[in-house]
This record gives structure tokens, sequence and C-alpha cells, in this order.
């Protein structure tokens, strides 16, 4: 006999601790080689990781300008794989101000945050955005990957009473808009989030029922279509509406099912040995980095391309006791000015910036089977809708976008664009990367210039 | 033209453009001090010939609005949602523009007050549009509800849904609950965990069974055989695990034993089953790690104590070797050893859900016909309608599929079973209209669709047999069925779904998780946050289930507390647990829920007291007068110039409204707070904030004073708004649908029955039932 490694796989993973432990990487991965050998070239994926209530600006911003800069305080996270981080000050989401609609900044500027399409203020009959950047993609690239995008995030919604002065909870909770009228419900469960992403592939000895079996899960969907199409024609109007996100949530289901009999293989080779998360932590930077661990291992496995993750939901007044701040973080944005607050705020904001530097560093030392690394194929954006949390304001907003994009993106720079520069540019410019083209998205002017490699 | 109301139009209104001077002609004069005074041709052409035609003529339409059109005030009715507009865009001053020519802060009032009053002139009289609900996708707690009467079983599968969007206060407005891929996956998945547990296929299934495996183990062969994780065994070398297990009965037990091998050498690894220390079987492993197999075998065993061992029979160890079929190392794992039995003892019984939908096993070749009727039974409670024949031949289809498949009659009713749970005949709650041509502008709901409304409304899931019955007859819809009936599901102990969900939803602790911070509430924690929330609950209760008057709501002389809240309260004499109702002495500031830690608490900060938001809570939840919220771009509080932050919290927020621009919003919010200063930020008496005095005297917008909370709630007791509030969000939570304009003749109502009844919290459930809104429905399909 020979000891493996002296401990048994699934012994060594758990001595990890709660996060999810990844196996060692380099070895495992979906292959993707051509017949003659030669691999090919790993595919580029984007994320969004989104923060609430602005940002201690000052704190934020680094000092210089092209590649020569230096990280203030909240980026100092950040200092060891900043030369893979495009830091983009001057972008502005003006659809994020009220333009007219009065109040509710916060929900305003989570809605218009990736979609950059004025949200219709109301609190219920007529929910109203616009498709976002993510969900862009995620429709064009639909068939490559199992899943066309994955929506996560660490506060659930919030059940009862309305979100911010006449705006309803679905702005202030979701990013991630489908179209227009339909936000992406977003998972804060890890565990449920494995399920979702790898469940078909890890090996469960006790199911053994026959409403797993494809065959007639299959037959279900046909029978529910068959059921919604003669409801629809006897509907109108709104019902029609619901209908047709029943009859789109079904056929989607239908497509995923077939894409799931196709790559199961390669999943179950990335995540073998991995245990499966219990739930959520109650630790927030636990929970952040489990979830990101999450995403990574999604993109690792090519499960998905792209994906939304809201650290914490517009507008939250989580206190965050682990860095001492007992105050809630929403009424702390309040600051006035008080360099107590500030301080505090930059507490938080920095909180953030560790977690978010865990998931790049991740992503970073994750070898691709070209050779090339996970981030390096990555385009992960990471900021706020707001700028300032006392003034609302929402030009200037904190931006940064991590990876190479394939190498398509030349990243270790800060760029100050000119202001009011939309920050749609951006994401037009990032769709172009993911080879999803389109001549304007919301409120997009044009392609922000000097990302290039 | 004017027209319907929406963003676009609300950010052109607010442009800024002159490319055509207008001039005014009408001679201009102030509006008189009363709006039943203000003549529209008048006044209101004259306001507008000077602050608005510039942009909003017969010439001139910015954003398509055009105001003169309008000749008369009766007009302003037929448009209401435009005048409705109009009138917010006057109020938050978003209009005339700042750069044009202000109204007078005294006229700008007086329109508002003008429109307000003409918006007002509804007439009831007539045939009032009961108006037209959304389809309602089951939230989170109407399925859990529906799941556990229609198929009779307590499993949460809920727990793993999402949480539904929020409209009009509550998760249950059919307008806002959607549907993603990710819930209907999720619908998927609950559908097999509730089926399962459900529906027994195997019958084996309900023979008992144990599982040795881990610790229930243990090493007869050193380190080489030992335990890798919570539940592996590895066998490195040669050896046993064995573990002892008390057998009930006697006679023939299944073996079914989890393993995988590393393959190395000629033979697969061998594992050995021995009881008692006799070989039972010998198992050629050869599964690997990435697809562990089951191997199954039955064997007889005699009751008493067994010692069950499980041995690695041929290690192997080629490493190295040249030839690569003699390659590499051998070792086995066992992941567990499941025994199962007696198989052969008396029949087990399936548990109950098995038997409400399969109430018998059929005989041969009865299997179809009894798949159908079984099916129409339970698709018949699944829609809450008779179902069609259509619908169960379909049905039937797919259970007839599986059995040709070769599955068990039962596996057949699961798979038609799963198409009912997730069809949208089940998922959402419909209202159909009858397809032919309506001669009428509404319809009176049908015996079925009422019992929906009643059992979603009072009890939160689907109706029971009672009600299902009574629609089948078609009575259900005469007034004194409706009545029995009202009484009976109040009753009911299912109608706690209806203190949880619309008390838990109005009075806001259904999602009451916030956490004070705790240096400076040292004393707070899970335990006293859960004993505020089950006050306000309980609370509730005992005005349904006492039929009390619902301004007990406001002010009551009592209240339930257990020993943790007692103590929190400075009540004495309470010990344990368990809720007890309790008398307020009457100058006590606690009775009626204003006074409870649970509200006092969610209107606070963290780390302070709110009053500005205790004052924005009464204003929305109790008086139904939401302030308008602050002018765009002003940050929530001034930037700190002047502000002293070693001042109490009274005095910053008297020098914040020194700024005109907070203090008309503020001198609304702000005094109703003050009053209940003497709650710290989680409800405790206080007699000083930190070093200040505390002050709770204020006065109500129209400027009657009060001094403490006793004196508020007098004047929130006699004022009709209260009544009317509870009235409108109670009929919003049973429609499930944004009121609208029309819906004030239902409320009006309503509150006319209240006050004839001393306001009982029965009349209040009556009132909404018996209301035209909830009876009947509006045939003029919506356009969107």
């Amino acid at each position: 006999m020979k000891l493996k490694n002296s401990i048994h796989r699934r012994t060594f993973l758990k001595g990890m601790g709660a996060a999810i432990a990844l196996p060692l990487l380099e070895s495992i991965g979906p292959a993707r080689v051509f017949a003659n050998g030669a691999a090919v070239k790993a595919p580029t994926r984007m994320a969004f990781l989104f923060v609430p209530n602005g940002m201690n600006m000052p704190e934020w911003t680094p000092e210089g300008e092209g590649a020569t800069f230096k990280l203030p305080h909240i980026l100092k996270p950040f200092e060891p794989i900043q030369r893979d981080i495009l830091f983009l000050s001057g972008l502005t989401q003006d659809k994020g101000r009220a333009n007219g609609d009065g109040p509710g900044d916060h929900a305003r500027s989570a809605a218009a945050f990736l979609t950059g399409a004025q949200p219709l203020k109301s609190e219920g009959s007529q929910i109203r955005a616009g498709i976002s950047v993510d969900q862009y993609v995620a429709e064009h690239l639909a068939n490559k990957t199992r899943f066309a995008s994955l929506e996560i995030g660490i506060e659930k919604g919030r059940q009862s009473g309305k979100c911010d002065s006449g705006y309803s909870c679905a702005y202030s909770n979701n990013i991630s808009w489908r179209n227009e009228v339909t936000p992406m419900t977003k998972e804060t469960n890890p565990r449920l989030v494995f399920e979702r992403l790898f469940g078909g592939a890890v090996a469960d000895e006790n199911n053994k029922s026959i409403l797993l079996r494809e065959k007639y899960k299959k037959s279900i969907l046909d029978f529910v279509l068959e059921d919604a199409n003669r409801l629809s024609q006897r509907v109108s109007g709104n019902d029609r509406q619901k209908l047709d996100e029943y009859l789109t949530a079904v056929r989607e289901i239908e497509l995923r099912i077939d894409r799931a009999e196709r790559d199961s293989a390669a999943t179950a080779m990335v995540i073998a040995g991995i245990e499966k998360p219990t739930g959520a932590p109650d630790d927030m930077g636990a929970h952040v980095q489990m979830m990101g661990d999450l995403m990574v291992l999604a993109f690792q496995a090519d499960v998905t391309r792209v994906c939304t993750f809201m650290l914490a939901n517009e507008g939250s007044n989580r206190s965050y006791r682990q860095i001492d701040v007992g105050e809630g973080h929403h009424e702390l944005s309040h600051h006035q000015n008080d360099p107590v607050k500030l301080e505090k705020i930059k507490r938080i904001n920095r909180f953030h910036a560790d977690q978010v530097a865990y998931i790049l560093k991740k992503m970073k030392s994750i070898r691709e089977a070209d050779g090339s690394s996970l981030l390096d194929n990555s385009m992960i954006l990471y900021g706020a809708g707001i700028s300032d949390g006392n003034r609302h304001n929402n030009e200037n907003l904190p931006i940064i976008v991590a990876g190479k994009g394939g190498g398509t993106l030349r990243p270790g720079r800060h760029i100050r664009y000119p202001e009011e520069t939309p920050l749609n540019n951006l994401f037009l410019s990032m769709m172009d990367r993911m080879g999803v083209h389109a001549d304007w998205l919301g409120d997009s002017t044009g392609r922000l210039r000097g990302l290039e490699a | 033209m004017p027209l319907q109301r929406n963003s676009k139009f609300l950010a052109l209104l607010a442009c800024v453009s002159a490319a055509v001077a207008w001039a005014p002609v009408f001679a201009y004069e102030p509006l008189p001090a009363t709006a039943s005074e203000v003549d529209f041709s008048k006044h209101v052409k004259a306001f507008f010939s000077n602050y608005c035609y510039e942009c909003h003529s017969n010439e001139k339409q910015k954003a398509d609005v055009n105001l003169q059109v309008f000749q008369t005030a009766p007009e302003m009715y037929q448009q209401r949602r435009f005048w409705s507009a109009v009138r917010d865009m006057l109020e938050k001053r978003e209009m005339p523009p700042s750069k044009k020519p202000q109204p007078t802060e005294a006229d700008r009032k007086m329109l508002v007050q003008f429109v307000d009053q003409e918006l007002e002139k509804f007439d009831c009289s007539g045939e009032v549009d009961p108006g037209r609900v959304t389809i309602r996708r089951l939230n989170r707690s109407e399925y859990r509800n529906t799941i556990r009467d229609l198929v009779g079983i307590e499993i949460d599968a809920a727990a793993d849904l999402p949480f539904d969007e929020v409209g009009y206060g509550f998760d249950n407005i059919g307008d806002v609950l959607s549907l993603s891929p990710m819930l209907f996956e999720k619908y998927l998945a609950a559908t097999e965990k509730i089926l399962s547990n459900a529906i027994i296929t195997d019958e084996a299934d309900l023979i008992p069974s144990f599982r040795l495996s881990g610790d229930a183990l243990r090493s007869l062969g050193g380190e080489n055989v030992r335990l890798e994780d919570e539940e592996l065994w590895g066998f490195w070398r040669e050896g046993e695990a064995v573990g002892e297990r008390t057998l009930a009965s006697s006679g023939e037990y299944l073996f079914r034993i989890q393993a995988y091998g590393d393959q190395a050498g000629p033979e697969a690894p061998k594992l050995s089953v021995r009881v008692d220390g006799k070989e039972l079987k010998v198992i050629d492993v050869a599964a690997k790690e990435n697809s562990p197999q089951a191997y199954e075998f039955k064997a007889q065993l005699d009751e008493g104590t067994r010692k069950f061992g499980f041995a690695f029979l041929n290690n192997y160890n080629g490493s190295g070797n040249a030839d690569p079929l003699l390659n590499g190392d051998r070792n086995l794992f066992m992941q567990f050893a499941e025994i199962r039995g007696p198989m052969d003892g008396p029949p087990p019984q399936p548990p109950v859900s098995h038997a409400r939908m399969i109430p018998r096993k059929p005989a041969p070749g009865e299997e179809a016909a009894l798949t159908r009727e079984y099916l129409e039974r339970f698709a018949t409670r699944a829609f809450r309608r008779p179902a069609t024949s259509n619908e169960v031949e379909r049905l039937a289809g797919l259970a007839d599929l599986a059995r040709a498949d070769g599955h068990s009659f039962e596996a057949g009713i699961q798979v038609a079973a799963a198409a009912t749970l997730v069809s949208p005949q089940f998922l959402f709650r419909w209202e159909l209209d009858p397809g032919e041509a309506e001669s009428d502008a509404s319809r009176p709901l049908t015996d079925y669709e009422l019992a929906s409304r009643l059992s979603y409304f009072l009890w939160s899931s689907m109706p029971d047999d009672e009600l299902l019955n009574l629609a089948k007859e078609g009575r259900l819809h005469r007034s004194a069925v409706m009545e029995a009936q009202v009484g009976r599901m109040l009753a009911d102990p299912k109608s706690s779904a209806l203190v949880e969900n619309f008390g838990g939803q109005w009075l806001q602790v259904r999602n009451f998780d916030v956490t004070p911070d705790p240096e400076r509430f040292p004393s707070f924690d899970a335990s006293l946050r859960q004993a505020m929330k089950n006050e306000t609950i309980l609370f509730f209760k005992s005005i349904v289930n006492e039929d009390r008057s619902i301004l007990d709501f406001l002010d009551a002389d009592f209240t339930f507390v257990n020993e943790r809240l007692a103590s929190h309260y400075g009540i004495p004499g309470i010990s344990g647990d368990t809720f007890q109702r309790v008398s307020l002495k009457p100058e006590t500031e606690r009775g009626g829920v204003l006074g409870q830690a649970s509200i006092l608490t969610l209107t606070s900060n963290p780390s302070r007291t709110s009053p500005v938001n205790r004052g924005k809570w009464i204003l929305e939840q109790i008086l139904g007068a939401p302030p308008p919220p602050p002018p765009p771009n002003v940050p929530q509080l001034d930037e700190g110039k002047g502000v002293d932050l070693t001042a109490s919290i009274r005095e910053r927020m008297e020098q914040h409204r020194q700024n005109p621009d907070c203090a008309t919003c503020h001198d609304k919010m702000d005094p109703l707070g003050f009053a209940f200063e003497r709650f710290d930020a989680t409800g405790a008496w206080r007699e000083k904030d930190g070093p200040f005095e505390i002050d709770p005297a204020g006065a109500m917008p129209d400027g009657r004073k009060f001094n403490g909370p006793k004196e508020l709630k007098e004047i929130l007791m006699g004022d009709d708004r209260f009544v009317q509030t509870l009235a409108q969000k109670l009929l919003t939570f049973a429609l499930g649908r944004g009121l609208e304009y029309y819906d004030k003749c239902a409320v009006d109502a309503i509150v006319e029955q209240l006050k004839a009844n001393g306001y009982r919290f029965s009349t209040l459930i009556r009132g909404v039932v018996n209301s035209r809104p909830f009876q009947m429905r509006s045939t003029i399909g919506d356009q969107s």
C-alpha cells in the first residue's frame, strides 16, 4: 500500500474550514483540447460585484494617473495584484439621478447601476428598469454554458415595507434585470447555489426518485407548457405578462436540462472532492468569501460565464461588528462630514475590499487549460452605484475592473475619464470583449477608450 | 391630450426650455382662502396661464402635456391619474421649473388642496368598478400552507424558495410577484422533495433500516483501517471494521453497501461482510472513487445483538511495476452499510399523505381507472376548481407512461402529481373570464373563485373541503353562507396566518431582524428580539380571537410578556419563557402597538432612537399619510454646519428643521416621534437620554398639542384616518392588488360599518369580504 499524500483528500478539504476549499486546481479544469492536442483558448468571463451606500471617496481614489499611481487606504488590499486591475475614475451613471422623479436615490442607483435606464418610480403594479449588461451578454451566450448567468448576494430581499421613497424593493435588492420588467432574483444561501450549479453532478446515493430522471422531468415540462399555452389563449394585459414569464422560465429549464446532459462530466471533474457548503455563515466576511468561491468555481467549471454579486443590498443598514462598527452602514453613510463617521465608512469600504481582493487573488491562482490564469480571462467589475453616501451623487463612481479580459485589456493603470462619461460606455466595451456587440445599451454614447491592451 | 403617468412624462415635465414666450391673458389674482371657493374657469385657469401654459398649452405641449384642454372642474375627475400627477408635481415643487416664475406658497398649497377636493368627488352610488386583480403566484407562505393542506405533510420545502418581492406593503400582490427561471427550478426541486416524502413508491422504504458507517464502526486493523471523515472508512491494507446492533426480530434483511476502490492489479478489491464472525458475502468492489456503487444482497439474521464486520481481503501494491496492468496500489473505501429488515415481516403502514393520495393499491387491471380517479381528485383540489376531463386525461397519460416503463403504480401517480404541482394552474390563482363576449363591465366571482379569495385571505392557504363543497353546490356566494364561513374560518387555528402575514407586514414585525449596537445595548440578544416579536403577534391574535375593537391597536390596558420581556419592561413578578397576559396600569405609556418594544426598536437606528423614523412609521402605518419625500438631491441631514453634535436628538432635529426645505415634512414627522423619546432604541423605559432631559411634547400637523404618548394616542384614536388606513391596508392584502381611486367607496363603507359596530375586528373582516371589489371582478381587460 501507499498512503496517498498520507491524508485522504476529503479529509484534507474539510480541514480547511467553513469556506469551500478548492482542490489543487492546476490539474483539474474542464478539458478543452482540440483533437490535435492544442489547448483551446479559455473563454472570457465577466462579473459585477456591487456594494451599497457609496464610498469614502478620498480614501478610494488612487493618487496619480497612468501606470504610476498610489493606492489609498481602501484599495490597499489590491496592491499585490494592482497590475491586474484597471482603476477607473470619472464614470457617471446618470440614470441613478432623480431626473425629475424626486427622492429614492438608493433604490434608483441600484436599478440603474447595470442598466443605465431610468427606473420607473413605482411600488408595485409596474416595475420597469431596463435590461442589464450581464443579462444582455447572458442572453447572447445562453447556449454556451449550462447557466446563462449566476445571480448571488449576501442579504435576502426585504419582505415587508416599501424600500425607498416610493420605489419597490425590487429596485434596491437587484442589480441584474433580465428585461425591463423582470429583475433576476439572487440567491444568498451558499448551499443552494452549490446545489443549483453542481447538484446534478454530485453523486447522491439516496436519490432514486423517478422525479429526478431527465425523461420524466421533460415530460412534466411538456405537460405544463401545454397548460400554459392553453391559458395564454384566454388572458390579456398583466395576466399575459405573468404567464409569459412562466413560459420563458419553463423553456429555459428545458434548455438547461439538455445542456446538463452535455457537460456533466466536465463539471464532475472540477468539483470532485469538494465539500458541499451547509449554509450561510454568520460572519459576513466568511459569507462573501464563500459566495466568491462559488462564483470562481462556476467560472472554473465553465458552468456559466456571467455573474452579478451584491455584497449587500442598496441602502443596507447592517452593522459591522467584526471591525468594531456598531452603527448601521446606511445611517453612517449620511456622515455629514463627521470625521468619526467617515473613518467608520472607510473601515467598512476596506472590509469589503478585503473580501473582493480575496476573490481576485483566488482567481489569479487558478490555471486554465491553456496555462493562463482564470483572472487573465476575466473582467471583474467592482464598485458602487453611488459615489458619496452623504450626497447621493452618481458621478465619478468608484469603479475598478480586474482581469485582462482574455488579453484584451491592459490593466495596472489608473484612468481618469472626462466628467459625465457614461458608465454604460464601459459596459459596451466589456460586451465587445465577450463577443457580444451592440450599438448601445441604456444611456451609452459610445465605447470607452483607453482600455485596450 | 392628457396621458398616462410614466417616468418619461415626469422626467420631461421637469425639463426647462423656453422657446416660445407665453403672454398671460388672464389678470392674476391670488387664489381664495378655501378650496371650495376656488373656481376652475377663473382661478385655476389664471394660475395656469401665469405659470404653466408657457410650456403646456394648445400651442406647445412639453412632455405631451396640455393643461389648456381643461375647461371645468368635473373634467378633472375623468383624467384622475393625470391630475394626480399634476398635483404631485406641484406639491413636490418640481413644477414650475425652478428657473421659471414661481407661484406664492399659499397659491401652490391651495391649488393642491383644490385638486384633492375635486378628485375626492367620486360618486359611489352607481356601478363602481370592482377592479381587476392580476393572477397571483402563490408566495412562500401560501405555497407552504397550500402544500400542507393539499398533500398533508409538514415539510418545509418553501424554505428553499427565495423571498417574494413586496408591493404596496405586502408580498402577495399579483402585479409584483414574478417568476424567474431560478424560481421555477426551485419549484421543481421542492416538488421532488415533497412528493418523494409524501408518496411511497417502494414499500421497502417503509421497513426500518439502520446504517453502519463513521463512528458506528471501530477498527480491528490498526492504522491501516481507519475513519477518513465523518462517514467514510478507508482500508489501506487487509483488516476489519466492526460494529454492533440489536435487532428486534429475526427475518430476512437487505444489505446495501456503498463502496469504491483504488483499482490496481489483476482483481478488484474484495470486501467480506460478516455477522458474528461468520462470512455472509464477499463483494468484488469494482467501482471507482468518482462513481461509488451500492452493492446489495439479502441474508437471514436472528434477533438480538449482532456484531457486523467489514473486511478488506486482498491488498495489493504494484507501484512502479513496468506492466501497466500490474502497476498501482489497491485500496478499499466504504461509505456506509445500510441494513434493512425484516423484509418478510408484516406489511408496514404508509404515511397519511400517501393514503390521502392513494387510498388503496389497485387490483390487477385496475391501474388505469384508479389512476384517473385519484388524479381527478388531486388536481381538483390543487387547481381549486373541478379539473377538466382533458386535464385528467393528460395527467393520467404521464402516469401511464411511467408504468409502461416498468415503474410502479405509485411512481406513476408521483410523476402526474409533480406535473400538477408545477402547473401554472396550481402555482397561480386564476380568475379567468368566461370565453363568450361580456355584456357587463363586471361580473360576480364564481363560487370557486370566492372560495380561494376567502381562504387565501384568512388562511394564506387553499380552500378546505367544506369551502370546495359549498362552491360545488353553488351556495357559497349566499350572504348567510359567507357569513357563517367567515366565522368558522376565523375560529380555525389556520387563521393565525392572517396575523402573521397581514399583521406581521402591516406592523412590519414579520421580518424583524434588527440588531441594536451591542456596546450601547449589551443586554439585547436573540431571545429578547424573539420575545418582542411574539408580544406583537400575540397581541394581534388576541384582537382577532376576542373580536376586540381595532382601536385597541392604538391603546390597550393589556399586553403579553414572558420573563425576559417583562424584565426589559420593568414589569415585576413574571417568570418563565411562556408568555402570559398582563394588565397595564392606566398611567403606563406602554399600551397598544406604539408602546411595544418591537415597533420602538424597528423604528430606531442601531445606536440611538430615531424620532424621524418613529414619526414616519406612524404617518405611514397608522395614519396612511406617508410624508412627501425630501426634495431631490438634498441630503437627509444638514451638512453639519452649526449643528451641535453634543446636543440632544431633539435639539439637533429642531436645528435641522430651521431649514424651511426640511421643515415642511419634518414638522409632520418629528413631533410624533418625540412623544416616544422616553423609550430607548430597544423600547426600554428611560428617564433621560444620556445627559439630556427628555421633552415628549409636540403637536399634530393641524396644530393639536399633546404631551407624551398617552395624549398622542388619544388624538390618534379620535382620528378616522387610522380606521380608514387599516381598512385600506386590509383590503389591499385581501385583494392582492394596490387600491385604485374607485376603491374609496368600498373603504368608506367599511369605515361606516366599523363605526356602527364598535370597531370590532370581525366587522372589519366582514366589511372586506362583503365589499364589491372582493366579490366582483371587472371584465374589461387591462392594457399593458
